[in-house]
């Protein structure tokens, strides 16, 4: 019986090479009606990237390898307070400057921080990026770090927590994150607790910037009306004198631990609710796989309606059913794992139906998924995929975080490829090691009683048949 | 033989029991060495066989990138025998957009029951003639990547699809299905019906009032006449609506002089066979071979009356957000068409009171000196919102300011909001003016980056004027404006009678004299600053 199993998978693979290369010679005329990523390393370690699409409006920024899983129980929300800091201020200009300045600009500037990545950017009009890159440079250089703001600064981010309270999706994946990742950095918020929001000092925030905001580190993207050589000069000019200082900040490998938590709350209308498994980190060439059946599984809420009409067949079953308000699958990476799973929200007799649907989703891809499900799949991630890649800010968006995660920037070309080199036998093959009897996490926040205990749904993460 | 270890193993279980059962505690986990079969941690080779996604894919052909110079941005328009106008620019990527652009909207509805355009909003993308569902349509769609929606508003209705260049002719038999060709069956009616009086039910459960109260300012500034109509579906039509109502205002209105089918990122010739062939040569669902039908279309001209329209009712809360319940009062002006020579200057007064919600957030760049931000929210805390916009349609605009604050507080929002309007009529600094004209600038930029924008445009402008006026030339003319131009465009729209809309708890609303007594054009003029508010009256 195994022998004439692996024979199978053998021939598979075979078919599988055949494909690849019959869809690389419809490729061969294929002209990529986009401009071409350049990358450039500076002697510092700063890599450059741009896509220089000649328009009159161009988004800067700077990507950093640096996050909430760079901090310890200790300093956990440091990274998070840094942004929050970005605007107060720096050694050259006033706060009220750098916002006059900007405004006159008729630029905008924003900041974001991930779990592993901290963002600074600027939007302008394509003759001010010099102007923009300047001050991109100083505020990650020269941030002032006054006492007085940082006071301040604690309450505005002691509100915007309770914002995050309030959103019940935020609460509930900082939830899966603290339990999959249990006893790791991952398993921290980016906000930290209140109790070191509190107490972040000045010193905090300059030991995080020296140790972390290393030019090796660093990312400088830009799209729109760039041009690279010019980005490269201005990158030499405002980021060269940067040193790499600290030595190589370890990074420790997370741990994942299937496991769930719980948290009742009868008092609420309707549970919300992830499951979800151990995902691929971003480079595994297993991503792809991943999102396709991502796609597949895809996402759907009460206002859409038209049952017959969704191409997820759990999608259908919901609507038809009645079985959740609103549901999405996800796909989140971080740099050696990943969590791939599914977030809903239902009424509380709904839960224990919907979860028993999800998992036959689950193993029906892990068994019995067909052509027609994954060509639909396919398509509809291309289409999210380029769709998104409208306007300067996603296309940078996309140049700093690729460089970051790959090291360079995937070609569409290639990604089109890739997407196009998914069949049958490698969604199930991706889908059995990832999903068939792993143990999930599980994160559950509102009345939570219907949801079947622990034990049951790891039981429901395999099918006694092949 | 083997029965013998079992036994043994059975023994040696129940033994174990021997001295009693054992103790069960209640609420006791099981911890994961109690495990039997210890999972085991994933496998860290990949199972797709390719390399990792750091390294790059063998085998692929070199490609031929574009590159950024080559390309012009000038629309073609082409106008076809039975006088479709038919426009389109060339822009970078491997996606276009393209849809067409109807000069229908609720404006046109006063012979008819008011909120077909709701309806046929909802009906968009349904089954047509050669697509027997919407799912055929929609996979045929997605064949090529593709997307679709459909935005109305009060003069245009717009259908896009985004998709793959290489469907180009599969989206525009879409295009042409949807707009000419729908089936409209009463199934279809009736779950478009559904979909209304379900949006009906949450516009009025949620907290943002924004839909609404733009209606209710509309149907102030032009009482019961063309932009006044609501554009939301009265309830009492839902059920009045029918096939042959929705048939006979698309037979009127959807005809190829009132519609332009545009497309961004497309060669222009190919596209203009494709619209030949599926919107010229087949013939739309309400097509008779009489040649007695001349459509009926109302083609009065907006008339700006003014006036109050408010509604006492509860605002629903932000759920989970502390806060508090707001009234909401929305003061408007007529402004001027965006054919009229004083638009550009118009849309620069509109930057520079700028505004938005005190809360919001993103860091500088968001019009934080703006006049709104500082004449108004950074020195009246109360106030929760103050955002100023301006509607330009063929024949008229309206310019409003959106406010809102505690209900207590009604009385202080009004009136410092219609102060700030009748100060626009005062000195304009040079700062500001800069400042406000740069912002617009990269405003526009900005805008027209995302290739569905750029669609809009170039739908809306060829639809109205017949061509498209480059960006250039609108930066141009922002350049141009002066101070004096900002005043004259005030007192001009000062000079007629207001228009106000409110809704929440309106205990506390001045009157509409009151209103206008505090913004009329002599008095502002003898000393904005004269009259001072008392901010302790209520």
């Amino acid at each position: 019986m195994l022998k004439v199993a692996s024979t199978v998978r053998f021939i598979a693979k075979k078919g599988n090479n055949v494909r690849a290369l019959a869809t690389a010679a419809a490729y061969k005329q294929a002209l990529v009606n986009v401009p071409p990523t350049q990358l450039t390393v500076l002697d510092n370690g700063i890599r450059v990237a741009s896509e220089d699409s000649g328009a009159a409006t161009a988004t800067v920024g700077l990507w950093i390898d640096a996050g909430s899983r760079y901090e310890n129980s200790k300093n956990n929300g440091v990274a998070h307070f840094l942004e929050h800091m970005a605007f107060k201020g720096t050694s050259k200009r006033s706060q009220t400057d750098l916002e006059l300045l900007v405004e006159n600009m008729g630029a905008h500037l924003n900041a974001y921080t991930s779990r592993e990545q901290t963002v600074f950017y600027a939007k302008c009009l394509a003759n001010d990026v010099p102007a923009a890159i300047e001050i991109l440079a100083d505020i990650i250089q020269n941030s002032s770090l006054a006492e007085p703001e940082i006071e301040r600064e604690r309450g505005v981010i002691l509100r915007e927590m309770q914002d995050v309270e309030s959103n019940l999706q935020e609460v509930v994946f900082d939830h899966l994150h603290a339990t999959a990742f249990q006893g790791t950095p991952l398993g921290q918020t980016i906000l930290g607790p209140t109790k070191n929001i509190k107490k972040i000092s000045k010193a905090d925030l300059q030991q995080y910037i020296k140790t972390h905001y290393q030019p090796s580190r660093i990312v400088l993207s830009g799209a729109g009306g760039v041009s690279h050589g010019k980005l490269v000069d201005l990158a030499n000019k405002h980021l060269g004198s940067l040193k790499n200082t600290a030595t190589d900040v370890e990074l420790l490998p997370c741990r994942y631990t299937g496991s769930d938590i719980r948290v009742r709350d009868d008092s609420m209308p309707l549970a919300h609710i992830a499951i979800a498994v151990e995902g691929a980190g971003w480079t595994d060439a297993d991503n792809i796989p991943l999102m396709v059946a991502n796609t597949l599984i895809g996402a759907w809420d009460r206002s859409q309606g038209g049952a017959a009409n969704n191409a997820s067949y759990l999608a259908r079953a919901a609507s038809c059913e009645n079985l959740c308000h609103s549901f999405q699958s996800f796909n989140t990476c971080y740099k050696d794992t990943g969590l791939w799973g599914i977030y809903f929200v239902a009424e509380p007799m709904q839960i224990d139906d919907m979860v028993y649907n999800i998992q036959k989703e689950w193993n029906k891809l892990c068994t019995s998924v067909t052509e027609g499900e994954v060509e639909r799949a396919k398509n509809l991630l291309k289409t999210n995929m380029l769709l998104q890649l409208d306007g300067t800010t996603p296309v940078c968006e996309d140049i700093g975080r690729q460089i970051l995660c790959y090291n360079r920037r995937i070609p569409l070309h290639e990604l089109d490829a890739r997407i196009d080199s998914v069949n049958v036998q490698n969604i199930r093959d991706v889908c059995y090691k990832f999903l068939f009897d792993r143990c999930p996490v599980v994160a559950a926040v509102g009345p939570t009683e219907g949801l079947p205990d622990y034990t049951r749904i790891r039981g429901g993460m395999y099918w006694v048949r092949v | 033989m083997s029965h013998v270890s079992d036994m043994k193993v059975l023994f040696s279980r129940l033994c174990s029991v021997k001295n009693g059962l054992p103790t069960f505690k209640y609420g006791s986990r099981s911890f994961s060495q109690n495990i039997d079969r210890p999972q085991e941690p994933l496998p860290k080779e990949s199972v797709s066989p390719l390399p990792p996604l750091s390294e790059p894919m063998q085998n692929l052909p070199p490609v031929a990138y574009a590159s950024s110079k080559s390309e012009n941005y000038a629309t073609e328009v082409t106008i076809l025998k039975n006088g479709l106008r038919v426009a389109s620019e060339k822009k970078f990527g491997q996606f276009c957009t393209a849809g067409v652009v109807v000069d229908s909207g609720p404006r046109y509805e006063v012979a008819y029951p008011n909120g077909i355009c709701h309806f046929l909003e909802k009906l968009s993308f349904g089954a047509t003639h050669k697509f027997p569902t919407r799912d055929v349509m929609l996979r045929e769609l997605e064949r090529h990547g593709g997307i679709c929606d459909c935005q109305g508003s009060r003069d245009t209705t717009v259908y896009a699809t985004s998709a793959d260049s290489r469907g180009l002719e599969a989206v525009t038999q879409v295009l042409a299905e949807v707009t000419l060709r729908p089936q409209l069956s009463t199934d279809e009616i009736e779950s478009a019906r559904q979909a209304v009086a379900f949006e009906l039910e949450t516009i009025s459960m949620r907290p943002e009032q924004e839909t609404i109260l733009m209606d209710m300012i509309h149907s102030a500034a032009y009482k019961g006449n063309t932009l006044g109509l609501p554009k939301i579906c009265p309830t009492e039509n839902v059920y009045k609506i029918d096939r042959g109502v929705i048939i006979n205002y698309l037979r009127n209105h959807y005809t190829p002089d009132r519609m332009v089918v545009a497309a961004v990122g497309v060669e222009h010739k190919p596209f203009v066979e494709y619209v030949q062939k599926y919107f010229v040569d087949m013939k739309p669902t309400w097509y008779e071979d009489t040649e007695a039908f001349t459509p009926v279309t109302d083609k009065s001209i907006a008339q700006y009356t003014g006036g109050i329209e408010q509604e006492e009712c509860e605002i629903p809360l932000y759920p989970g957000s502390d806060l508090p319940e707001l009234s909401h009062v929305v003061i408007g002006l007529e402004s001027c068409s965006h054919g009229d020579p004083d638009f550009v200057a118009t849309c620069v007064l509109n930057m520079m009171m700028g505004g938005g919600g005190s809360f919001s957030a993103g860091g500088p760049g968001k019009g934080m000196y703006t006049r709104l931000y500082t004449n108004v929210l950074n020195r009246y805390h109360w106030m929760f919102n103050a955002t100023a916009y301006n509607h330009a349609y063929g024949d008229t605009g309206l310019f409003c300011v959106h406010s809102a604050a505690p209900p207590a507080r009604l009385h202080d929002t009004a009136l410092v909001i219609a102060r700030e309007l009748a100060n626009m009529a005062g000195s304009v600094g040079d700062t500001e003016l800069r400042r406000a004209k740069t912002q617009l600038q990269s405003m526009l930029l900005m805008n027209l980056e995302a290739r569905p924008v750029v669609f809009e445009d170039v739908g809306r402008q060829v639809l109205a004027t017949g061509k498209r006026k480059s960006p250039s030339f609108f930066i141009k003319e922002i350049e141009k404006v002066t101070a004096d131009d900002i005043i004259r465009v005030a007192r001009r729209m000062l000079s007629k009678k207001p228009s106000v809309a409110a809704r929440g708890k309106l205990t506390h609303l001045p009157s509409f004299e009151d209103i206008q007594a505090n913004m009329s054009l002599t008095s502002s003029e003898s000393s904005p600053q004269g009259r001072r508010l008392n901010l302790f009256r209520v």
